[in-house]
């Protein structure tokens, strides 16, 4: 049975939770704390109960028209729910810690309704079912990261959000022509329908080719691919959780989770094959995925080196959608929650030492280790993640990712994985014998960059929670990667949808 | 009346008729391009009461009537407001238009003026050869396209307001003429005019009482690009 | 076209019940004008109160279209018809034009409020009515007389309006504007007396019958063109729209760019598709000049210093979007399911516009009321202290952009399936352009208000009503892109 209801409600209760906050006064804070962990947890518990149904094999439709021939249309099904899963957990994780993060400063009211518009989008994009539904949200997601990109609205942080609008909104476009360019060749598509665009290929051989260039080439830039990354780096001013949600998360994984609907759902798998675009998307995902290794070795500052992490590591999934084989989408898809689980933890991390100790260059953290030892856990796990060291979640979707390659005969593709992951190893185990092996300057007389002592803790109990909780999640994800409802487990019943239908 | 009319037509240019075409054309050339205000001032409204004759000939005593009020009385009384002439009968401001107009200025606007006549004419004879009144009958009609090819090119030509406003009047009371006799003695065709002639007399008392306003506040008397900066700083 | 512009017999006779909204759609704006400007009104509730049976009226009106899709009244004596049809664009456009008047008079009753020096702010109320009702003529009407009556009734009300904040410089563009407008109203008349000269009727539904396509049509074609083109600040005859906005009172600009520029475009659309249905060259050269009116308006509005500046000069390349559908709309070639689109993307971004732009300049007013500067430099640190006026500003500007969900959005999608469908590139480019510059222009006074390096000033506190009402419109323009379908299928006339 159908409950429209339901991806709706799941929906709404960011938006209303967004909208209400914008009608409260700036001061209100207690009542806005309470309206945002409200709407985070009701929203968790309504993906709970979507991924139940889903388990149950039933797709709960929203539909209604917006145009003669176009629908509005947002389906829970198993590829999206994954992404809609892990934004609404990350919601939670990173309210909670903005809270802690922005204490009494000004703009919350602002901050927070932008962030609930935010996580609206992201949601919308997961549960879109078809192009023009997607595109709505895509769009809805530039508009509302904006004021949180420049928030601190500091010179440097206004201009990192032109160049944010730069890069977006033209990407935007481009991929408005594509959608267009779809819709007037076949018509409204859903996701979820059987039927690819295999019947034109004969005819639209060429059109379908620049369609799908135009459609990939506009969500790159939002997947920060190389050359349309150089917005991601520079919008590192932007506060912590922004930084830690929406770009490592949201926003760069809601283009790839675009390509990823593109390539599964639109094109479908064979046809992409015949037409002979993902040997070129491998070969773009490689190239980000070096270049941003090679580039996050040359940071000096802790938060651009994991910006360009980010875009290395994004690219993971795009290389394992193009890699034709079950295994390369299986590792994909999970990569899709392994890496945001991972990175989310570096980002808040990062945010807690610039808070309690001022530390945003890398040589400052020496002996942090021993200052703030549970936030440098997690960090350590995080790290171990990005690198690929097993038990980790990480482990398991190169693993995965390996095999692909291997299946699907490209042995070039592993040895990208062994270079990046030696790149990784390079750019992260610095940082991690800084933090546990140097001493600190406190132990030579010095004192820290800028030392606060937030609570009793080691640092706020608001800023030292949500990383060690996301920090154990992707440790988990790796540990129990063969239980059900794991990523994996998920990531590998999408795969089979994909492959048998 | 109107076959008595059409009767007469076929003496073709009847002499008062002519007379009377004559006479406007020469107030609207005056109204036109002198620049002494008041004269041409009350030129316009000697061209409004010899217009309200030819509606009277034209047979149409309803819009001979309302040209008499409208457009002599009402548009009259308020170019003579802007004047400074009503209603304190002081000279609240210079008399004449000073604003140089160069040669060259003056020869291009005339041409293009001429040029749109012609063309209009053209047009006009081309897409509707059975016009309502013959021009070749009716001398009005012909004095009716020459007000309306000066008054535009007096309107692109002149600087000061008032005059600007007098051309314009000129050129609605042109399009009027044409209009009847284009139409004819339809009714509908009255009620169009009527409805014209009200907007232009409004607009004329809203045109004036701005004119006066800006004088007042600025001492302006043109619109200028290099005017406009001037006020906005 | 003819069932599109509902030029044909309609099927029921009204009943005695809309009948009476008509009358009350059309006579009421006055009769509340003539009592506000007795009384003018200071409070809120007391203006809503009032505009409920106007709104009402609209909502009857709306009401009837829906179950009958056409309707006629006619009155005749002697040759001259008069004859109003409600259809459904006309019943939609009565709808939004009573919505974003009582939205202005909500606004000026708070802006009155305010500002207890506004001696001349009881003329505006008179001034309101005339300007409701004839808009509401020129949405219903069917005949040419009509039509002239409601267009010139419309642009004198429109002058006077703008003249009223009393400054110099708004008198100087408002004399600008009032010779502009007289001429191109000389020039429709012209226009009007070839049609009854040739064809010997001004009402539409019987000229549809005898127009062919001869020298007379596109001679009265180019003269009604020249004239409503004028009226309506096309490229490149817009020169005087932005310095009569510069200098006039919130309200009027938000009534004049919303819905007086839009009424002569409506006019010329309307006209057009009468005399010169198959025609090639003139909609392709609208459409031509519309592109270069986007480019044009968008640079203008990126290089303006001041907001209102900014906010005008925008209506300009947004009227260029609606003139790129006229090749669309009108020519020989053009496939039905073309055409279709592009009547549904036209009307979106009309209304859609309409809305927004109505918004925008009642924000951009609150704005400069509140931090008492006009420039966009004067905005720096507003996010913080006004966001909500900030916030309409942005949910219009989603609109301007052509984002989604909007209804600018919609209409953008619209026409962009019609270009592509008939292969129109310099459009397609012209249309995406556009939104490029469009977020160019309003992100560059979105920069400005987040900077949180600006000196404290003390804000003045604004009325009631005078935020709502624009919050309300702006709303209504995004939410009208996502439920397009239920306006649209009104559009469609009897046969959908």
């Amino acid at each position: 049975m159908n409950a429209a209801w339901l991806p709706l409600l799941a929906l709404a209760t960011s938006l209303v939770a967004a909208a209400v906050i914008f009608t409260l006064p700036e001061r209100a804070w207690r009542l806005r704390t309470a309206i945002n962990l409200a709407a985070a947890i009701a929203k968790i518990a309504l993906v709970v109960l979507m991924v139940r149904r889903i388990a149950d094999g039933i797709e709960d439709t929203l539909r209604f028209q917006v145009i003669g021939g176009v629908d509005f249309v947002l389906r829970g099904d198993a590829l999206g729910i994954m992404f809609a899963g892990l934004s609404s957990l990350l919601w939670l994780c990173t309210t909670l810690y903005a809270i802690g993060y922005l204490g009494r400063s000004p703009n919350q009211k602002r901050f927070f309704g932008f962030f609930g518009l935010c996580v609206t989008s992201t949601f919308g994009i997961a549960l879109a079912d078809n192009l023009f539904t997607f595109l709505i949200f895509y769009e809805l997601l530039t508009l509302s990261t904006y004021p949180l990109v420049v928030h601190k609205g500091t010179p440097d942080a206004l201009n990192a959000g032109r160049i944010y609008l730069r890069y977006t909104v033209t990407a935007g476009v481009v991929l408005l022509l594509g959608v267009a360019m779809l819709y007037s060749l076949t018509g409204d598509h859903s996701f979820s329908s059987e039927r690819g665009l295999a019947p034109y290929l004969d005819d639209h051989r060429g059109l379908l080719t620049l369609i799908f260039a135009l459609l990939v080439g506009g969500l790159a830039v939002k997947a920060a691919m190389v050359p349309l990354h150089g917005w991601l780096p520079r919008a590192m001013v932007a506060p912590a959780p922004v930084s830690a949600l929406l770009h490592a998360v949201a926003v760069v994984k809601a283009g790839a989770f675009g390509i990823l609907r593109v390539i599964y759902d639109l094109y479908g798998i064979e046809l992409s094959v015949a037409l002979g675009v993902m040997t070129g998307l491998a070969v773009a995902a490689s190239i980000t995925i070096l270049y941003g290794s090679l580039r996050a070795i040359a940071q000096t500052e802790l938060k651009p080196r994991l910006a360009f992490s980010t875009i290395s590591q994004v690219s993971y999934v795009v290389l394992g959608v193009s890699l034709f084989g079950p295994f390369g989408t299986i590792g994909a898809l999970a990569h899709l929650l392994h890496q945001g689980l991972m990175k989310i933890t570096l980002f808040f991390c990062a945010g807690s030492y610039a808070e309690e100790l001022g530390i945003h260059r890398i040589d400052e953290l020496d002996g942090a280790g021993r200052r703030m030892p549970l936030t440098s856990v997690a960090f350590t796990l995080g790290a171990f993640g990005m690198i690929g060291l097993p038990p980790t979640a990480g482990f398991i979707t190169k693993w995965y990712l390996g095999i692909g390659a291997v299946e699907a005969n490209m042995l070039w593709v592993v040895a990208v994985l062994v270079a990046s992951s030696a790149l990784n190893a390079v750019y992260f185990l610095p940082l991690i014998y800084r933090l546990w092996f140097r001493p600190a300057p406190t132990e030579s007389g010095k004192a820290w960059p800028n030392e606060q002592r937030h609570g009793r803790l080691e640092t706020s109990a608001w800023l030292l929670w949500p990383a060690v909780f996301t920090a154990a999640i992707s440790l988990g994800a790796g540990l129990f990667a063969g239980l059900p409802y794991s990523p994996l487990e998920w990531a590998t019943r999408v795969a089979v949808e994909e492959y048998l239908p | 009346m109107m076959l008595r009319r059409m009767d007469s037509m076929m003496v073709s240019f009847e002499m008062t008729e002519t007379l009377l075409a004559v006479a406007l054309t020469l107030a609207a050339f005056v109204c036109l391009f002198d620049r002494h205000l008041l004269r041409a001032t009350l030129c316009f409204i000697g061209f409004a009461l010899l217009l309200t004759l030819a509606w009277w000939r034209l047979a149409t005593p309803w819009l001979a009537l309302a040209e008499l009020l409208l457009g002599a009385i009402v548009s009259g009384a308020s170019l003579l407001f802007a004047l400074g002439v009503l209603p304190t009968g002081a000279a609240l401001k210079p008399r004449h238009d000073r604003f140089p107009v160069p040669l060259s200025h003056g020869v291009t606007r005339l041409a293009l003026s001429v040029l749109w006549l012609v063309l209009m004419a053209a047009g006009v004879r081309h897409a509707l050869p059975a016009m309502a009144l013959s021009p070749s009958e009716e001398p009005l009609l012909i004095a009716a396209g020459v007000w309306v090819a000066c008054a535009l090119g007096a309107f692109a030509l002149h600087r000061h307001l008032l005059r600007r406003l007098l051309a314009f009047n000129v050129l609605g009371s042109g399009v009027f003429v044409l209009l009847a006799g284009m139409a004819g003695p339809m009714l509908a065709a009255q009620l169009l005019i009527l409805v014209g002639l009200c907007i232009a007399a409004l607009g004329t008392l809203l045109g004036a009482l701005l004119i006066r306003r800006l004088y007042h506040l600025e001492g302006l008397e043109a619109l200028d690009p290099d005017i406009d900066k001037t006020v906005a700083q | 076209m003819n069932w599109r512009w509902g030029w044909e017999a309609a099927t029921f006779a009204p009943e005695p019940g809309e009948s009476w909204a008509l009358l009350a759609a059309l006579v009421l704006p006055l009769m509340l004008g003539g009592l506000a400007a007795l009384r003018p009104p200071r409070r809120a509730w007391v203006v809503l109160l009032a505009a409920l049976p106007l709104l009402a009226s609209g909502a009857a009106l709306f009401q009837a279209v829906q179950g009958v899709a056409l309707l006629t009244w006619s009155v005749s004596f002697d040759d001259v018809t008069l004859a109003l049809r409600l259809n459904g664009v006309a019943a939609l456009l009565v709808v939004v034009t009573q919505l974003i008047g009582v939205v202005a008079a909500l606004y000026t009753a708070g802006l009155c409020r305010l500002d207890e020096s506004a001696g001349r702010s009881r003329w505006l109320w008179p001034l309101w009515g005339v300007l409701l009702s004839s808009l509401s003529v020129i949405w219903l009407a069917a005949d040419l007389l009509s039509l002239y009556l409601g267009l010139e009734l419309m642009g004198l009300t429109a002058v006077g309006m703008l003249l009223l904040s009393g400054k110099a410089e708004a008198l100087l563009a408002g004399l600008r504007y009032l010779l502009v407008a007289l001429v191109g109203s000389l020039l429709y008349l012209l226009g009007v007396a070839l049609i009854l000269a040739h064809w010997g009727s001004l009402e539409l539904a019987q000229l549809t019958e005898v127009v062919a396509p001869e020298p007379v049509a596109w001679l009265a074609a180019a003269l009604l063109g020249a004239g409503l083109a004028t009226k309506a600040a096309l490229f490149p005859l817009h020169a005087w729209l932005t310095p009569v906005h510069a200098s006039a009172w919130t309200p009027v600009s938000a009534l004049h760019a919303a819905l007086v520029v839009k009424a002569s475009l409506y006019l010329l659309l309307m006209l057009w598709s009468l005399l010169i249905p198959e025609s090639h060259v003139a909609p392709l050269l609208l459409g031509l000049l519309g592109a270069l009116a986007i480019v044009w308006g968008s640079l203008a509005a990126w290089r303006a210093d001041s907001l209102k500046t900014l906010v005008a000069a925008s209506t300009v390349a947004q009227l260029g979007y609606l003139m790129l559908a006229f090749p669309l709309l009108l020519g020989p070639e053009m496939a039905p399911e073309v055409q279709t689109l592009a009547w549904q993307g036209f009307w979106l971004q009309l209304l859609g516009h309409a809305l927004a732009k109505a918004a925008m300049f009642m924000a951009a007013g609150n704005l400069i009321l509140a931090t008492g500067e006009s420039t966009l430099a004067g905005l720096a640190g507003t996010s913080r202290r006004l966001p909500l006026s900030l916030l309409v500003f942005g949910i219009a500007s989603v609109t301007l952009m052509g984002l989604p969900p909007s209804a600018g959005f919609t209409a953008k999608w619209q026409l962009l399936q019609a270009m592509l469908l008939a292969d129109l590139w310099w459009a397609i480019a012209a249309l995406l352009l556009g939104t490029l510059l469009s977020a160019a222009y309003v992100f560059r006074l979105f920069r400005y208000s987040f900077i949180e390096s600006a000196p404290r000033k003390t804000y003045r506190p604004l009325a009631p009503g005078m935020e709502g009402g624009a919050l309300l419109l702006a709303l209504a323009a995004l939410l009208l892109g996502l439920w397009a379908h239920y306006p649209l299928s009104l559009l469609q006339g009897a046969s959908a």
